[in-house]
């Protein structure tokens, strides 16, 4: 293989990596903190996915021509959409169900999943909706045919992801509310009993992942153009895998396990076949998982009596 | 102890319902027909065609005298284009609606199984837009097609690829999907009998639903191909087109029906990226002499007649013509006049082989231009 | 709250409160309300532009505001407020209720009327209710298989579609590759899919809780996507056929296709379909009762009390030498064996299978049965898998709304009743013969 095949394939990787690193972040900290599975988080990313688009429209037949502002404007009005998607979801779905059996949540959760998705076919019709190519600049390394390139696009979807994982796990680490997040996380009993609001503290749990599947949505609406009320599960359960993978509850872990996906999603399917890369992406999820049962940065679990 | 008296409640409730709507259906002074394809789910563009070709249909051979002095009464049935739904839609047509005969489905996946049901029962089918060659070729004596079959649309492609483009290094995906796999099987089978075959450089399938084709393109680039053949749906081939034409790869594209939908300019990102690109589809129904009547007549009402819209129509037309003709409600029956007889349609006189296949093949090849609209290739 | 003792004078003060929050409440629920659906349903997209539709959002969240303020009101009446604490007593019932033998025998009538009940159904319902019921009876098999591996041995398994998967295509492939027969296919394919289980399950019990979901998970895709991509040997997405059951060699088609003779020629009768159903059905439904009674039994035999107490607290029982691979492999096998049976007869009445029907929702709908029935009650599973599949053909009324519908349902039902519909039940363990 060329090396500016592999390059290509590796820039492929990291994009979608970065994907589904940006969206296993809502599946952790939310497994991390009520230790539930929040199957509608992929679709409150599909929900993103509209929303990007119906304010670049709105937007645009206003005359807004000027595109740093419109971009702009729509991942605010996304991100604060989303999170209250997230919030509500929480406190409609969920809340009710603190105490349940924890299983009760997990059904709750996939119905809540099928009424985002059908609710949003029911308002928005089945077709498949896009976005135009709004930034086409892109970065090419090489000369002739034999080239490396990367979009605009591509590269923010790379540095945003890296950014928002930094600045939140500077957020869990090293702020106040981060402590109560991790104090709720360890026991959540015990941090009631210390005067934190511990059923705030999972809203803004919500809250935060919400957003960042926001973050998600807006930037691949942005580079794939297309999507339908089904992306959100058809990308939430790679996500989910790759927050598994990279150790559930660890916020590191769900960026390293998105990259790994991600990477040997692209480069399977490079030099393989494209057929079975998604069997070899869950493949390697079972290997892993059998020899580190927590994912690779997860911490080992202490069996207490 | 609430649990017997819930599990009885349930149980007198399906029962209850079970006899009453057995019941129900016995009116004399209707003919009611089925209508099944994808009303919701991520191809209800296809199954609303259906519906609204069909509507016209039995609107204007109602207002003509119906059928057998009766009227024609339509019956809605989603299949979502599930196998599964599929048969259970089938089976509530027939059993509960009581349908004389059924205009469906969309998906060649969900048309076969639903077949064997309507075949069961021996009710006449006509599909307008299921172009599988499974569907007619299980010796089913009731299945019949409106459109043409997709060895047949294949190779019309694959001729083009040879003859027109004189492609060296030819790509060939597909969705997985029985009508996607299907007609990228058809054009090879051409391309092996044009000695041809040679030429393929990458035979892979790509999954439905997703949106990134980045590594494929990009394997594709390693290839070298000159030409991308796609069997799949446009909800694909739009963002496949948008991905190669982002890596700059300055391949031709070829793709079938199923991608030949105004959506995918929306889907692609612009119609910069789907200029150029070819697809082969069933004859363009709203340019035929035959139909340029209901063409007017539907865009009066505000609903424009793309894709088997026509062929809905015209599918109820050939079963009202049979039922006319053999002047019974017996699919067999039914079934034994269309395959003797020429009926005039919308779409011009058709007939049936034995096995329910049209006579003539009706496919063509069409080219987007820079606008984002598709016009027909002349030969 | 003491609002029956109180002064008509505190009593309108009161009730100006509780008036006041009721309107801030619903405005702050109408605000909300518009957020969310604002754009989503107001604004439809176009091409490129959108449609303003935005008397739709504003009208449901005026009927949501409206809905709000009625329930503030409505809770805060003293019949509210009893209605409430009913409520939520009902919701926090303890898990498990123990039953006395002499009580336990009380339900050997029921049970006779139900399965009568059940052998005399397919003769009065139509075909369409008939195939209704058969999908009813599967789900009660999947059901009672899953109960088996989630309810009793406490495993999440959210790939329990790839061992139904392989029940069925064990008897769609076998027929194509080995000429194997409904009757011989049915026992192949539940000791296939068992294998399968065993397969799974070696290396993944070692894992805990949701790495054992998720892992269960990935292994229900490998299965579909294998079958999926596999063309050369399962046809991938064009599917099977499958072989319809026959009674001693008399087959129930229109024309003998596999070398037998129809069954309606045989006995003079005119070609119905029903009967292929109603053959399928009346099999499908002593399957089931068997399965209930050899659940029931497993439960009180020692593999079975091994199984609930692995699920309660691990560590005890292997403190307590309880081989706890080959107890967790135990479930997991014998969970895979009726999810393999469940498929063959799924593959033989639909008639055609493809790997479209073994989808992950799929098996979110088999656990959510098993959630719903109130991990490991048997009469719960059943209920729910009755309910869960009649319920989608009743809201076929509802049109476009069916499936939206029944998601809003899965989550009201598990507010109303988080432990389930039913409680699983125990009988108490009777000392006999023993001193006091």
């Amino acid at each position: 293989m060329d090396w500016h095949i592999l390059a290509q394939q590796l820039v492929n990787g990291l994009t979608l990596g970065s994907i589904y690193g940006l969206i296993a972040i809502g599946y952790t900290m939310v497994y991390g903190i009520v230790g539930m599975i929040n199957f509608a988080h992929g679709d409150v990313y599909m929900v993103s996915a509209y929303l990007t688009a119906i304010c670049l429209a709105v937007l645009f037949s206003f005359g807004i021509d000027s595109l740093p502002f419109a971009l702009l404007a729509t991942l605010a009005t996304t991100m604060l959409i989303t999170a209250a998607y997230g919030w509500t979801i929480e406190r409609v779905a969920y809340r009710p169900l603190r105490g349940a059996p924890r299983l009760a949540p997990l059904i709750s959760a996939i119905g809540m999943s099928l009424v985002l998705q059908n609710g949003v076919q029911l308002s928005q019709g089945a077709k498949t909706q896009g976005v135009p190519s709004l930034i086409p600049a892109t970065l090419r390394f090489g000369e002739g045919d034999d080239f490396v390139q990367i979009t605009l696009v591509q590269l923010l979807i790379v540095v945003v992801s890296l950014t928002s994982m930094a600045a939140l796990t500077w957020l869990i680490q090293r702020t106040s509310l981060g402590r109560q997040c991790r104090a709720t996380q360890q026991d959540r009993r015990m941090a009631a009993i210390l005067g934190i609001n511990t059923d705030r503290i999972i809203s803004t749990v919500f809250v935060i992942g919400a957003a960042m599947a926001a973050i998600a949505g807006v930037l691949v609406t942005l580079n794939y153009g297309s999507f339908d009320f089904y992306i959100g599960f058809v990308t939430g359960i790679k996500a989910f895998t790759a927050a598994v993978l990279g150790g559930i509850g660890s916020l590191p872990g769900a960026m390293l396990g998105g990259l790994i996906l991600g990477l040997s999603e692209a480069l399977f399917s490079g030099m393989v076949n494209t057929d079975y890369k998604d069997v070899f992406a869950f493949s390697l999820l079972v290997l892993v998982l059998i020899f580190r049962p927590t994912g690779l940065l997860g911490k080992p679990e202490v069996e207490k009596v | 102890m609430n649990q017997p008296s819930f599990s009885r409640c349930l149980l007198a409730m399906a029962l209850a319902s079970g006899l009453s709507l057995s019941s129900l259906a016995n009116a004399q002074d209707t003919i009611k027909i089925g209508v099944a394809g994808p009303m919701t789910g991520g191809y209800a563009t296809f199954g609303e065609q259906f519906w609204r070709g069909a509507s016209q249909a039995a609107e204007d051979i109602n207002a003509a005298g119906g059928v057998d002095g009766k009227q024609i009464e339509l019956v809605k049935g989603d299949d979502a284009c599930e196998p599964k739904q599929a048969v259970a839609v089938a089976n509530r047509l027939l059993d509960q609606d009581k349908v004389a005969a059924v205009v469906g489905h969309f998906c060649s996946s969900s048309t076969i199984p639903a077949s064997e049901v309507y075949a069961d029962a021996g009710v006449l089918m006509i599909t307008p837009g299921s172009t599988n060659p499974q569907v007619t070729e299980r010796g089913l004596p009731t299945v019949f097609r409106m459109c043409g079959r997709d060895d047949q649309q294949g190779p019309l492609a694959a001729d083009f690829i040879v003859n027109e483009l004189k492609a060296k290094k030819i790509a060939v995906v597909h969705d997985k999907d029985t009508y996607g796999q299907g007609i990228a099987d058809a054009m090879r089978a051409r391309l092996k009998e044009l000695n041809a075959d040679d030429r393929v450089v990458l035979y892979e399938g790509l999954t439905r639903g997703e949106k990134d084709f980045n590594a494929l393109v990009t394997k594709i680039k390693a290839a070298d191909a000159d030409t991308v053949y796609f069997g799949g749906l446009y909800n694909e081939a739009g963002p496949l087109l948008r991905q190669l034409r982002e890596q700059g790869l300055k391949v031709n594209f070829l793709s079938g029906d199923g991608s030949l939908d105004p959506a995918i300019v929306t889907t692609a990102g612009g119609p910069q990226f789907v200029e150029g690109a070819y697809m082969t589809s069933v004859r363009e129904a709203r340019n035929i002499a035959s139909s340029q009547d209901v063409v007017k007549k539907m865009k009066e009402a505000g609903f424009d007649p793309a894709g088997f819209t026509l062929y809905a129509y015209a599918a109820l037309e050939a079963i009202a013509a049979s039922m006319n003709g053999a002047k019974t409600g017996d699919g067999m029956k039914l079934a034994e006049w269309l395959k003797a007889h020429t009926v005039p349609t919308v779409l011009g006189p058709k007939t049936w082989d034995a096995k329910g296949d049209l006579n003539e093949t009706s496919f063509s090849l069409f080219v987007w231009g820079p606008d984002g609209n598709y016009t027909e290739m002349q030969k | 709250m003491p609002s029956t003792a109180a002064s008509p004078a505190a009593n309108t003060v009161r009730w100006n409160r509780v008036f006041r929050q009721a309107v801030l409440e619903a405005a702050a629920a109408f605000a909300l309300a518009l957020l969310l659906l604002g754009p989503i349903v107001g604004l439809v997209l176009d091409g490129y532009q959108v449609k303003n539709e935005l008397q739709r959002p504003l009208l449901i969240a005026a009927i949501i505001a409206i809905g709000r303020f009625l329930v503030t009101l409505a809770v805060h009446t003293p019949t509210g407020q009893v209605a409430l604490d009913r409520f939520n007593a009902r919701r926090r019932q303890p898990g498990v209720l123990v039953v006395s033998v002499s009580e336990s025998g009380r339900q050997r009538w029921w049970l006779l009327a139900i399965i009568a009940l059940g052998l005399t159904l397919p003769f009065l319902a139509s075909k369409y209710w008939l195939t209704v019921l058969i999908q009813a009876m599967i789900y009660v098999l999947l059901g009672l298989g899953l109960n088996i591996v989630v309810g009793l041995a406490g495993l999440l398994d959210l790939g329990y579609v790839a061992f139904y998967a392989v029940g069925a295509y064990g008897l769609a492939l076998g027929a194509q590759y080995l000429d194997l027969g409904f009757w011989s296919a049915l026992p192949l394919a539940a000791l296939l899919a068992a294998l399968f289980g065993g397969l799974l399950g070696f290396p993944v019990l070692r894992m805990h809780g949701d790495y054992l979901a998720i892992v269960t998970l990935g292994f229900g895709e490998i299965i579909r996507l294998v079958l999926n991509n596999w063309l050369e040997f399962t046809g991938g997405p064009n599917g099977v056929a499958a072989p319809a059951p026959q009674l001693f060699g008399l087959e129930f088609t229109r024309a003998a296709r596999d070398g037998g003779i129809p069954f309606h020629e045989y006995f003079q009768i005119s070609y119905d379909p029903l009967h292929r159903f109603v053959f399928i059905y009346l099999v499908l439904f002593l399957i089931v009762c068997l399965m209930v009674v050899v659940v029931t039994r497993l439960r009180d035999m020692p593999v079975g009390r091994a199984w609930e107490a692995l699920r309660e607290d691990e560590i005890a029982c292997r403190a307590l030498g309880i081989n706890h691979v080959l107890v967790k492999l135990s479930a997991f096998m014998m969970g895979a064996t009726v999810g393999g049976i469940a498929g063959v007869f799924f593959a033989t009445y639909q008639g055609f299978i493809n790997p479209m029907s073994f989808n992950f929702f799929e098996s979110a709908l088999i656990v959510a049965i098993v959630v719903l029935g109130g991990l490991g009650s048997t009469t719960g599973v059943i209920v729910a898998a009755v309910v869960l599949t009649i319920l989608p053909e009743l809201l076929r009324a509802f049109a476009d709304y069916r499936v939206f519908t029944f998601g809003v349902l899965m989550v009201l039902m598990m507010i109303w009743r988080p432990r389930g519909l039913m409680r699983p039940r125990r009988r108490a363990f009777e000392v006999k013969g023993l001193c006091p």
